[in-house]
């Protein structure tokens, strides 16, 4: 029996993958679990291992094709076996075929049992799903990922939601649809409450090394989601070569600033403007000048951006969430506090519009709120930096030789290596951290 | 089977022979001096210009069909026209004798007939009363055109006679200012008010339809005769020959005066064939017959003959000297009457016979002899007209029938009806939804002693009318009142508030129906309204179509449901369209009762409601408990629509267990289309047909008691008209839904309305909606019906397996999809 390979589906929002090579060529002999070809989306590259051991009877693609999901790539089976149920359509003509000899009679034995081609329902996470436990999942926010599906042919049923909710293990729709689509996105940030997010797989679960970080005090069953997640996150950290940078700036100014817009800013009809709004405000007017930190990094292309579009990193209730403000730098503070300010809002109300939570060109992850002095945030792939900012300590130092004790603000930048170098990074740091400092110069700009 | 009628074996074995009368074969010898004594030169005139016009009309037709043209008017019409150019005489000697009383029912190829006896009707009805009809008819639509846009020069006579010609044509070609709103057509068109009844398209259906037309003037005593027209092919049809046989009866005239006080004596019914020689192509005499002449069926049916006689059809006067005589005849009631009238189809069966089986010579011989020729031939022989009166009365004919078709081809004037502007004009037809309590309140039903003395009601009022006593305790079978009960009485209200009703079917009367339903109401009700039918399932159903059509409501039975295929075309085509092809002109109000049996295999036991709720036209039902066949069945005699009321042998005996008070004492109705919740539970829904309702009780008990999963079961009791609100709503509140019933499982009622389901309720569905019904397959012996039936445990299986699996459960059956795959392909 021919077993045809697919291109999985890698999150719902993905309609095709690009196919970077192939590691097998027809009629070689492969292993189950090895390595058959390697594809990538526009946010990340996946490997597909053997389903089953045999002859690689046929490959349908080529290196550098773009390939809808869930459409055949190239078919496993014994000598000589009738794989011509399995040719796309519109790679028929192409196909590089080993010779199927004996074909009309061979196609006889295997036209009953095609059944099995059928893609398994692993490839997307979630496998079958009722409509009715799909409508509640999304009433309750069941986390579906975590789902037993106790229905026939491996469905998930209502009952096996109702479970979901009982037991607690609920997401909500946004952070689900947001990760669904951003696979990589679980490893944006070193948060521990990322462990609970609906990150769906990065690759079948089957995949997941066994290697990734289990509980230590008691021997607890690996739920599918803390697999896909430790998956994501090892892979952000081993494919990128991620170092993180400290400084700190003096923000009497900026506390001043926030001070004054706090008395009188709702009478000059602004929003409330938040230490982080300024930060972000900074960020999307220094960040142009050091293109290689407002890019992706994309294979062997860097993508730079002619607009800022800062990620935020937001803790809400169901977890990390991390929305996006398009086009920063062209807004004003008062408009990027409002923009920022509206997507937080809908992050944290899970109302958010996924969109909203794909595209960011640099991310902003502020801690400093809950007293974190430093930190070493995870890079979002395919992003090459990330800004931390810490909490305001008391420092001293000394002015016309005398020690004044003033505000000081943190900042931890991870870099991907790979994009800039160790002193790109200082620049950017002591960029955004000039611009702080000189906040009322910023923004007279 | 009446006891009044001994069967005795010493004479039984008697020996003897049969003695036959010479049956007359063209006797007819008046010479037109004769005729002159009876009928006028104006009624020798009319009789030729009827046929005339008959004539100029089938031209007509025939010329828009070969050449799109007629007298320089283009047009074209897609529709049927079977012409009966030749068969003039027949048709206008026929409609001659008959006046607005007599009923006279046709076939696919009756313009003739329509307009001879409408022209007949017309010179009969006085200027007034004609007027009226044709004011009323339709409210005013037919006559509104032709008062407008043709001149009848102040003559109510000839305006009638435009209103006929007009009302035929716009009709024919399926305008909605036709006869029936253009939804008859050239087959099927019809006038009520003039006696015409409808034609058919179906060869030899109408034979049935008039045996009823006839039944209803007999059982209730109405004036005038019933005339069932068809051609010789028809004869080879089983719903004609049972027809005749129907008509037949002894009982009719042995039985049904009983009393003495209700005879009236034999069927008022004249079965007229005229005799073309062709079926379409086939030859009757000498290919596809071997009666040799149609005339001897007459002495297969009865000892009178049926006063059969072989009649020259190409001569208008032997036919009226004919028909007359049997009219006569029927009025005494000394019916029914046969006559084989010779005549010939000059035009095709269609347009679109090219005449493969006939030779030209044969065809220019019978042109040759053309009855109208001959008979202005013989007019001015005779002195009664000259050729330039014919002239003229030709040339003013032609002119009519060239203003009648402008008006009927003009798009303005004859509109067709427009179903994008209103929509629901046919929808709105399909059914006629009125509720009569009386057919005729006019009449006090006939009935043989009072209805509380009626034994039967005497029984039921001492019955019990729940299953279980106060106490809890199974009342006794004897004492209980069961679903036969529950069907008896409404029926037996009925019989004494509607003069019209009649019921029967096999075995009715003395055995009670085969069932017991009618048990002991054979001493309440006249033979005339409650009789043993012959075992013949196209009479009783088709003779019940003719019944209604003229205004009685009728209950027939078919014993078994299997029957149904041998009434299939009195069902599905005559029963279920007539509201409808009649522009809601005409009522159905038949009650069809048959019953799914069991325990007799495979031509015994099948639920065939699938097929009659695929017919557009009927309402199904199907109770299954004592108080839903009370209610259903009071709304099914109340109502004016066709019902195919579906009842199960399995449950006949079965109390009432649902509802606390009893089966309702008294008038009690359950609106048609309304299912019934029988349980009430929350975690699956389980939708029931029938008798099925009783396993999935014990397939719901079982899941409660034994898996904690509380099963809601809702009762169809009603397949057409249905509501299916309360269906969605139990889905969704549990997700789960199956539906279950005796029927074969493949296209039956269930996989309907799981596929309804499926598209209403898909995002609350948990699981597909599944069908459990009986194995596509003959129903195999009692002692194997466990394996064909649907078991209590196939339901939970088909829970188990295709919706919600049930922990530690073991199934017994096979629902999986590769089963289901692996049977389709085997045909299973």
């Amino acid at each position: 029996m021919a077993t045809v390979v697919i291109m999985p589906r890698q999150g719902q929002s993905v309609e095709s993958c690009v196919i970077t090579a192939f590691n097998k060529k027809v009629g070689d002999t492969v292993e189950k679990g090895e390595i058959l070809f390697s594809y990538e989306t526009d946010k990340s590259s996946f490997d597909e291992p053997a389903p089953e051991s045999g002859k690689l009877l046929a490959i349908f693609r080529e290196e550098g094709d773009d390939v809808p999901c869930l459409e055949n790539v190239c078919v496993i089976g014994n000598d000589g076996e009738d794989f011509s149920e399995f040719i796309p359509k519109d790679a028929e003509d192409e196909a590089e075929a080993a010779p199927a000899e004996e074909k009309a009679e061979e196609k006889v034995e295997s036209a009953a049992p095609a059944a099995e081609a059928v893609p398994t329902t692993g490839a997307e996470g979630i496998g079958a799903i009722s409509p009715r436990a799909r409508a509640l999942a999304e009433k309750t926010h069941a986390d579906l990922l975590k789902a037993v599906p106790t229905g026939p042919n491996g469905r998930i049923i209502e009952r096996d939601v109702q479970k979901l909710v009982d037991m607690g293990l609920t997401v909500s729709p946004a952070a689900k649809d947001g990760y669904t689509s951003a696979v990589a996105g679980s490893g944006i940030n070193g948060k521990v409450v990322l462990s609970d997010l609906a990150a769906p797989a990065a690759a079948p679960a089957e995949a997941v090394p066994a290697a990734a970080p289990v509980a230590t005090y008691e021997d607890v069953k690996i739920p599918n989601i803390r697999k896909i997640i430790a998956k994501a996150m090892v892979d952000s950290l081993s494919t990128m070569a991620q170092l993180t940078f400290n400084s700190s700036f003096d923000a009497t100014k900026l506390l001043e600033l926030r001070k004054t817009l706090k008395a009188g800013g709702e009478k000059m009809g602004l929003a409330n403007i938040t230490i982080n709004d300024m930060i972000l405000f900074a960020v999307s007017r220094v960040i142009l000048n050091h293109k290689a930190a407002n890019a992706h990094m994309l294979g062997d292309t860097m993508r730079y951006f002619n607009t800022v579009n800062i990620g935020i990193a937001v803790d809400t209730e169901r977890g990390l969430m991390v929305p996006t403000v398009f086009s920063a730098e062209k807004l004003s503070l008062n408009e990027l506090s409002k923009s920022a300010k509206t997507v937080i809002t809908a992050a944290q109300s899970g109302t958010i519009n996924p969109d909203l939570l794909k595209g960011a060109t640099i991310t902003v992850s502020n801690l400093g709120s809950m007293g974190i002095e430093s930190f070493t945030p995870i890079v979002n792939p395919p992003q090459t930096c990330i800004l931390g900012v810490d909490c305001v300590t008391k420092r001293i130092k000394e002015v016309n030789g005398e020690d004044v004790i003033y505000p000081s603000m943190g900042l931890s930048l991870t870099v991907d290596h790979r994009a800039l170098d160790g002193a790109d990074a200082a620049r950017i740091l002591k960029d955004i951290g000039f611009a702080l400092e000189n906040i009322d110069l910023l923004m007279a700009k | 089977m009446p006891k009044s009628q001994y069967v005795d074996p010493g004479k039984a074995f008697d020996a003897g022979y049969i003695h036959f009368e010479d049956i007359p074969v063209c006797q007819y010898k008046k010479t037109l001096k004769e005729e002159l004594k009876i009928y006028s030169k104006e009624d020798m005139m009319r009789i030729y210009r009827d046929m005339a016009i008959i004539r100029e009309f089938e031209t007509m037709l025939n010329e828009v069909k070969v050449k799109s043209e007629y007298n320089g008017v283009k047009y074209n019409n897609p529709g049927p026209a079977h012409l009966s150019i030749g068969q003039e005489a027949s048709a206008v000697g026929e409609a001659y004798c008959l006046d607005i009383n007599d009923f006279s029912f046709g076939s696919h190829r009756s313009h003739g007939e329509i307009l001879a006896k409408g022209l007949s009707s017309i010179h009969k009805l006085d200027d007034n009363e004609l007027y009226d009809i044709m004011k009323e008819f339709l409210d005013g639509t037919v006559l509104n055109v032709v008062e407008k846009h043709m001149n009848a020069g102040g003559n109510i006579k000839e305006l009638a006679i435009n209103f006929l010609l007009y009302g035929a044509l716009a009709e024919i070609f399926a305008r909605k200012t036709g006869f029936n709103r253009g939804l008859g057509g050239s087959m099927h068109a019809f006038f009520i008010p003039f006696g015409l009844m409808p034609n058919n398209a179906i060869v030899g259906a109408s034979a049935p339809i008039a045996l009823g037309a006839a039944l209803y003037k007999r059982s209730n005593h109405k004036p005038g005769i019933v005339i069932s027209n068809c051609g010789d092919g028809a004869t080879g049809r089983g719903p004609v020959l049972e027809a005749l046989n129907f008509a037949s009866m002894d009982q009719i005239t042995k039985l049904w005066g009983m009393d003495g006080k209700f005879s009236d004596g034999g069927m008022p019914i004249l079965f007229n064939v005229f005799n073309n020689h062709y079926g379409m192509g086939g030859q009757t005499r000498g290919e596809t017959m071997g009666y040799d002449m149609v005339a001897r069926l007459g002495a297969g049916f009865n000892p009178s003959q049926m006063h059969a006689e072989r009649v020259n059809g190409y001569d208008p006067l032997a036919v009226i000297d004919a028909v007359s005589r049997k009219k006569k005849l029927l009025l005494e009631g000394k019916g029914p009457a046969l006559l084989d009238v010779v005549t010939y189809r000059v035009s095709g069966h269609s347009p679109s016979d090219s005449s493969t089986y006939r030779t030209a010579e044969e065809i220019e011989a019978w042109k040759a002899a053309d009855p109208i020729v001959a008979f202005k031939s013989k007019l001015i022989l005779g002195g009664v007209a000259t050729e330039e009166d014919f002239a003229a009365l030709h040339e003013q004919i032609t002119a009519r029938m060239t203003e009648v078709m402008k008006l009927a081809i003009n798009d303005e004037i004859s509109p067709r009806m427009d179903l994008n502007k209103e929509p629901d004009a046919i929808a709105s037809i399909m059914f006629s939804n009125q509720k009569v309590k009386s057919m005729d309140p006019e009449r006090e039903p006939e009935m043989l002693m009072p209805k509380e003395e009626c034994p039967r009601v005497k029984e039921i009022a001492g019955k019990v009318r729940t299953a279980t006593d106060s106490k809890g305790k199974p009342v006794s079978k004897m004492k209980m009142y069961n679903i036969c009960d529950g069907l008896f009485e409404p029926i037996i209200d009925k019989y004494y508030e509607d003069p019209t009703l009649i019921a029967y079917g096999e075995d009715n009367r003395d055995w009670g129906g085969a069932f017991g339903v009618y048990k002991k109401m054979t001493e309440a009700v006249p033979y005339h309204r409650f009789f043993n039918a012959p075992i013949s399932e196209s009479a009783i159903v088709g003779s019940a179509v003719g019944y209604a059509m003229c205004g009685g409501r009728a209950i027939v039975e078919l014993m078994y449901a299997d029957f149904i295929g041998c009434a299939g075309d009195e069902i599905f085509n005559q029963m279920a369209k007539w509201q409808a092809m009649s522009a809601g002109i005409l009522k159905m109000p038949i009650v069809l009762r048959v019953s799914v049996g069991s325990k007799y295999g495979a031509q015994h036991s099948q639920d065939w409601t699938a097929l009659c709720s695929h017919i557009p036209g009927l309402k199904v039902v199907f109770p299954a408990t004592p108080t839903d066949a009370k209610g259903l069945m009071t709304s099914a005699l109340e109502g004016t629509d066709p019902v195919v009321f579906f009842e199960s042998q399995r449950i006949y005996g079965i109390g009432e267990e649902f509802k606390a008070d009893g089966v309702p004492t008294g008038h009690f109705e359950i609106p048609f289309g309304e299912p019934d919740v029988k349980r009430e539970g929350k975690d699956v829904t389980i939708v029931t047909i029938g008798a099925v309702l009783y396993r999935a009780l014990d397939a719901a008990k079982i899941l409660e008691e034994k898996y904690g999963i509380s099963a809601e079961i809702i009762d169809v009791r009603s397949i057409v008209p249905f509501n299916y609100e309360k269906v969605i709503e139990s889905v969704k509140k549990t997700g789960k839904i199956l539906f279950v019933g005796d029927a074969c499982e493949r296209n039956s009622v269930m996989r309907d309305m799981a596929s309804n389901i499926t598209e209403m309720c898909f995002d609350y569905l948990d699981g597909p909606a599944v069908v459990v019904g009986s194995r596509n397959w003959i129903t195999p012996a009692f002692e194997l019906e466990k394996s064909f039936f649907p078991q209590a445990d196939w339901i939970i299986d088909a829970l188990h397996e295709k919706i919600m699996p049930i922990p530690g459960y073991v199934p017994k059956t096979n629902f999986t999809d590769i089963e289901k795959v692996e049977r389709a392909k085997k045909g299973l």
